[in-house]
């Protein structure tokens, strides 16, 4: 198990490691915005030009810049450890406000998480066990709409009805929990509905599909010929069997979503890492757009490790080879 | 001499109210009549402040930073009556005592400090002539990004950008704390504006020093009556010391504002109608989401915005047409143009009749409807605006029914150019399709998209739009030679002709990065040869500028005339823009707002003279 | 891509392993079973009818703007007669002359939506297109030869799916559409072709990883080995063996690629990274529509409905190929 562990983190740090490695060849190759003529001001001089380049180390071949970049990732820098570095745009440490977003973005993803985990395994076992019934059609017609709609429009929509129309909820935005609970949760609500319906699709239809495989399966029959409730042949043995691919496929999107969601962050206004990154890479703040890729690359590289351990735990037959 | 000088100099100020009070007759205006109540907290929320440096008093260079600074936290020498309209563009003394004595020959500048100005904490010290001198010093050293040092740079004697801090500059003398005199290399009667801008508002050394990589922005020590929340809480007894206890945690350019009363500050060294103070606090957060931010000073849970943009179309109808709401929409005039360049040395637009058909097609009245309607501004018919220069609307060279664009004439105009090479009156040459067109990525211009688009399809030119984040560095760059923009504008930096076509179509002003005067007028051989760009050479207005400039010396109205003389033959002979608006600044106000003034030198909020009721606030 | 684009991205692969090719029965070929069985499924003979119809929509596009509704796609409506913004600049909604209703310069929004079906289809049809051509001949060399080649292909896949993707894409059409001349030397330009160049680029490895399964399967049955011990060159087997069994599964996973690169176009345009505004989109249109759904649900309402109706369509088609072609999935 420890050698599994070590070696999957190894792979962790070389995907990360590449991802960063090809960020920074697309945004130092074909860069948006020159940072330099950015930081220059209106009227740069070409001393001037010189200068930043080399206070940001532009005037470094490409791979000493990217050794630059990574020893200020892991070794940190003067604002602390990790390093964040200093904005190209507001000239500022990024570390605050990187880490203001990250909690943002976590707030949506965990909360989305939640409604997509009940959401789908619900109706995914509903559909199963009432397989072929109206359940059974309701819930997959509902899990094709959640594959099929795009969360842009499911959310407009939604503003549109649950705001604009029936009052129900607040507008768009963010509101810290220790401002106002209330708000806090009245204004995530949506995010987290509209986010997680796509996501619940995918685990109705996945649970659905694993729990009727396992319906078929000796072991299933053994414990039924033992004997065993319907109810308990069910819930012990056929979820069990069936959930562990949802988890380790919870690991990677939970991950990925924590990096910034950012489309349900652009629609619902939210101050997070996905605005934050498209901002970024509208004014060419490459220091950002980079920490934010660590991250993001991090965040999934180590869920879906956790999910795997995980899931090696639930599932015995998983060896660590 | 020195009457004649000083004669045209009070002259040329009466005349900058005169002529405001043309344009600006629409400026609203909530007295702040004795009756306001002081206190509370004015709440704001912007979509993003465009700083230019990080808030850096240097180096911030556009309106909301300058309203921001001259308002609440920086005094200059001489400043504006932070108000709507004419006299919203007047001078007064700020931190000197009087006006400046004028030498004989026009070349010394001599003012005198009032007493009792502070700086705020942490250092709650008397702030003297040094302060403004270090302001100078620092503005010249590269690495601070002055911005707008060219108007400073060999104006003042001896100042020039370097590349380290200079001891003193030869020009600037402080022969006591009190005292700063400047000496001039030559007449310039706009040199009082150019000791209004909020660079050159005074900086402590021992902090501003600390920070010369334009990093000062979020260490900035208040002269004005407000500070940022916290900053009193800097350790400034070293460089050190002032970093390990900074940032100001009430400053976050990417975040939010806060400012609170400065308890240096002494009103009495003030004047109420330049800076009220009603509010103890005010805070400015950022939403990305103009529409939230409006909706939430609908219902008063906000007092004011600081947007990027008027509020969006929808927000005007509804303020517009609801009689509970009308109160509450504020308008400013705005001296500033929207205008289309056009590159004097690209295809198809190399040619004048090109141009003067693509002016005389443009539906501007669908521009200014896709800008949210007659409420957001008036046609514009030439280069500067009514408000500036005195001449209006009723000057206009390319004159269509309903300015929707004629394309009869268009056509007529069109037919005299090599680019129809058949005479029907459409560009047909293949150098006709495929333009680039730079846009912003943002509205109103994607709105309006739609419209130049169409208009200029009408004579033959189809465009290819690229619309990009960074669209000035776009036509700012000499080599991406882009032969049409939309995206441009022009504002005011003080309310002169000189910073308006007597700036942007210098062509000794052209330069490879940075480039200002984007038609390319007046581009010579050997320029063109030193930036390495094989187009050539265009027409000049130089000669014309360097008239004005001399005719503004003596002539009681700053050479107006002169001026406008330029704009017209620009706009007849040359011809290097598409000028479609002068616009209106509208924004709203939440109900709890008691008092309220549009800052016409900034053109935004005067922060200074709000005022809220918080009994009223949600 | 799944979390950023909400579209069906890697999860529609979601059982990635190779897909059973089941058997001979009764003498037809798996290839006839697979055709067979989708005839029967009568939700996907009529959402495969909904796209043909789109199609046939797209393709006279131009013809009804010109002939019934007599409006073209970037005509505007802004003075009077025909005025469909008010004072304001806010648009009309549907009316008799205009079915949906105007967009913000006072287009005909009806003629807008038929051409974004054009820019849909395209994107959809010629990014997924790229993407299997690059991903089933990777696919193949990964699952064939193994070794270091599957190695590094299949290595390659796992690394480009980790990436961000819809901001790697973001971050590549701002930096190539930041200058005229777009970016590789001018080899991709801004607008429709950078956007199907970045969307096939990060949706090969999908279609590479379920072709690789599959191989991999298949080349270890005996009618592989049996054609080698004739003499069979690698060539050979991989086209005229290998190839004719991957068609249905390639067919199955392109359809299922198809909505999810519609969607990934919908969300660059969404975010003012797709095509310019000359060029109609769905996701263009609902990006106006965010500003103003207030007061012109229309703008939000139609685009939204025809890129939901034409994702679902082919997502009902997929699921209905993969059920013929593995009935085990099946409802």
């Amino acid at each position: 198990m420890g050698r599994y562990i070590a070696r999957r983190l190894l792979w962790v740090l070389l995907v990360v490691l590449l991802v960063t490695f090809f960020t920074f060849v697309i945004f130092f190759v074909i860069p948006p915005v020159d940072p330099a003529i950015l930081f220059a001001g209106r009227a740069p001089s070409e001393r001037l030009i010189a200068q930043v380049r080399e206070a940001f180390g532009l005037d470094q071949p490409f791979l000493m810049q990217y050794g630059l970049f990574l020893k200020r990732i892991f070794l940190g820098d003067e604002y602390g450890w990790p390093g964040f570095g200093m904005s190209f745009v507001t000239r500022s440490p990024i570390r605050e406000q990187f880490l203001d977003r990250a909690f943002v973005t976590m707030q949506l993803a965990v909360g989305a998480a939640v409604v997509w985990l009940v959401m789908g395994v619900l109706i995914g076992i509903t559909s199963a066990l009432k397989r072929g019934q109206w359940q059974d059609r309701v819930s997959m017609g509902f899990a094709l709409f959640g594959v099929s709609a795009p969360v842009f429009w499911l959310g407009l929509m939604a503003l549109y009805i649950f705001w604009e129309k029936l009052h129900w909820l607040p507008g768009t935005g963010y509101v810290p929990l220790s401002e106002d609970p209330s708000q806090w949760f009245l204004h995530f609500l949506l995010p987290w509905v509209v986010l997680a319906l796509l996501f619940a699709a995918f685990y109705a239809r996945m649970v659905r599909g694993s729990l009727l495989e396992s319906f078929g399966q000796d072991w299933m029959r053994t414990a039924r010929a033992k004997g065993l409730s319907e109810r308990k042949v069910v819930f012990k043995h056929g979820l069990r069997a069936s959930l562990t691919p949802v988890v380790s496929m919870f690991g990677v999107d939970l991950g990925t979503l924590l990096g910034g969601a950012i489309i349900t962050e652009t629609v619902f206004n939210l101050p997070g890492l996905g605005t934050y990154v498209v901002r970024s890479v509208q004014s060419g703040d490459i220091p950002v757009i980079m920490d934010v890729v660590v991250f993001a690359g991090l965040a999934v590289a180590l869920m879906s490790l956790v999910a795997d351990i995980l899931y090696a735990m639930l599932d015995p037959r998983v060896r660590y080879s | 001499m020195r009457k004649n000088t000083l004669g045209a100099l009070a002259l040329l100020l009466s005349f900058a109210l005169v002529v405001a009070a043309c344009g600006d007759d629409d400026a609203t205006t909530t007295t702040a009549a004795g009756g306001v109540a002081t206190g509370g907290t004015f709440r704001m929320e912007t979509d993003g402040i465009a700083y230019t440096s990080g808030g850096d008093p240097s180096g911030e260079y556009l309106g909301i930073s300058f309203g921001i600074f001259t308002n609440l936290l920086a005094r200059t020498l001489l400043t504006y009556y932070h108000t709507g309209g004419a006299e919203g563009n007047t001078l007064v003394p700020d931190l000197a005592e009087d006006f400046p004595v004028v030498s004989e020959d026009g070349l010394t500048y001599t003012f005198t400090l009032k007493d009792g100005i502070m700086f705020g904490p942490p250092l709650s010290r008397e702030i003297t002539s040094h302060d403004i001198e270090f302001a100078f010093r620092r503005m010249a050293v590269e690495s601070v990004v002055a911005q707008y040092e060219f108007y400073y740079d060999g104006l003042i004697n001896g100042l020039v950008l370097q590349e380290t801090l200079p001891d003193s500059i030869a020009g600037i003398e402080t022969p006591d704390d009190k005292t700063i005199i400047f000496n001039l290399t030559r007449i310039s009667p706009d040199f009082v504006y150019l000791v209004a801008m909020p660079a050159t508002a005074p900086q402590p050394e021992e902090v501003a020093g600390c920070f010369m990589d334009a990093t000062y922005g979020r260490y900035v020590i208040s002269s004005g009556p407000y500070m940022y929340e916290g900053t009193d809480e800097l350790d400034a007894s070293s460089c050190e010391a002032l970093t390990a206890s900074g940032p100001i945690s009430g400053f976050d350019p990417a975040n939010h504002s806060y400012f609170v009363r400065n308890p240096d500050y002494d009103a009495a060294t003030d004047d109420p109608e330049v800076r009220a103070n009603h509010v103890d606090r005010i805070e400015i957060d950022l939403n990305t989401n103009i529409q939230d931010t409006f909706a939430k000073i609908k219902a008063g849970e906000l007092d004011g915005a600081v947007s990027s943009g008027n509020p969006p179309a929808d927000v005007l109808q509804d303020y517009s047409t609801d009689p509970a709401l009308q109160d509450r929409l504020k308008s400013g005039g705005d001296d500033r143009t929207w205008y289309i360049t056009l590159n004097l040395t690209a295809a198809p637009f190399d040619d004048v009749h090109i141009r003067r058909a693509a002016n005389l097609i443009m539906d501007k009245a669908g521009i200014l409807q896709a800008w949210g309607g007659d409420i957001s501004g008036i046609v514009a018919t030439h280069i500067q605006p009514p408000a500036l220069s005195g001449l209006g609307a009723d000057y206009d060279p390319y004159a269509t029914e309903g300015s929707r664009g004629d394309l009869a004439a268009a056509q007529e105009e069109m037919k005299l150019s090599a680019y129809d090479t058949d005479g029907d009156g459409m560009c047909d040459a293949p150098e006709c399709s495929g333009v680039i067109l730079i846009n912003r990525a943002s509205g109103p211009w994607i709105e309006a998209e739609a419209v130049v688009v169409a208009s200029l399809a009408k004579i033959g030119i189809t465009v290819e739009v690229r619309e990009v984040t960074d669209h000035y560095t776009q036509i700012q760059t000499i080599a991406n030679n882009i032969p049409i923009g939309m995206n441009a504008g022009w504002g005011k930096d003080f309310p002169d002709s000189s910073s308006f076509v007597g700036f942007l179509f210098d062509g000794r002003g052209i330069k490879a990065e940075g480039n200002y005067n984007y038609s390319l007028v007046g581009l010579t051989e050997a320029q063109a040869a030193a930036l390495g760009v094989e187009f050539g050479v265009t027409p000049s207005v130089d000669a014309d500028i360097d008239e004005c400039k001399t005719i503004a010396l003596t002539d009681e109205q700053g050479g107006l005339d002169c001026w406008n003389n330029l704009d017209k033959r620009l706009m007849e002979e040359i011809v290097p823009w598409i000028p479609y608006l002068w616009p209106n600044i509208l924004t709203t106000i939440g109900p709890a707002v008691t008092a309220w003034d549009f800052d016409q030198f900034s053109g935004v909020t005067a922060f200074s003279k709000v005022a809220v009721d918080p009994s009223l606030q949600n | 891509m799944t979390a950023v684009t909400g579209g069906s991205g890697q999860h529609s692969e979601a059982p990635v392993g190779p897909i059973a090719v089941t058997a001979e029965v009764i003498g037809r070929s798996p290839w006839q079973l697979f055709v067979a069985r989708f005839r029967q499924d009568h939700v996907a003979l009529g959402a495969l009818g909904f796209l043909a119809l789109l199609v046939i929509v797209a393709l006279l596009a131009p013809w009804i703007a010109d002939n019934v509704v007599h409006h073209g796609p970037n005509d505007l409506f802004i003075h009077e007669p025909v005025k469909m913004v008010n004072e304001f600049g806010l648009p009309l909604g549907p009316n008799e002359q205009f079915w949906f209703g105007a967009d913000r310069s006072g287009r005909d929004l009806f003629v807008r939506v038929l051409y974004g079906a054009r820019t849909s289809l395209i994107v959809g049809v010629v990014a997924t297109g790229f993407a299997v051509v690059v991903g089933v001949t990777l696919g193949m060399i990964a699952g064939y030869f193994g070794g270091w080649r599957d190695t590094l292909i299949s290595r390659t896949t796992d690394i480009i799916l980790s990436f961000p993707l819809l901001l790697f894409a973001i971050g590549i059409v701002g930096a190539c559409s930041s200058s005229p001349e777009g970016c590789f030397g001018g080899l991709i330009k801004p607008g429709l072709q950078l956007v199907i160049f970045v969307i096939a680029l990060f949706s090969w490895p999908n279609i590479a990883r379920v072709v690789r399964g599959n191989t991999l399967s298949l080349r270890e049955q005996e009618f592989v080995d049996a054609n080698r011990s004739l003499g069979a060159g690698n060539f050979t087997i991989i086209f005229r063996e290998l190839l004719p069994n991957l068609v249905a599964p390639i067919i199955v996973y392109s359809t299922l690629l198809i909505p999810s690169n519609i969607i990934f176009e919908a969300a660059l345009s969404f975010l003012g990274m797709g095509v310019p505004q000359t060029v109609p989109s769905w996701g263009r249109q609902l990006s106006e529509a965010a500003g103003v759904f207030r007061v012109a649900w229309w703008m939000m309402f139609f685009p939204g409905m025809f890129l939901f109706a034409t994702t679902l369509g082919f997502n009902l088609v997929g699921d209905g190929l993969r059920d013929a072609l593995d009935p085990r999935t099946g409802r």
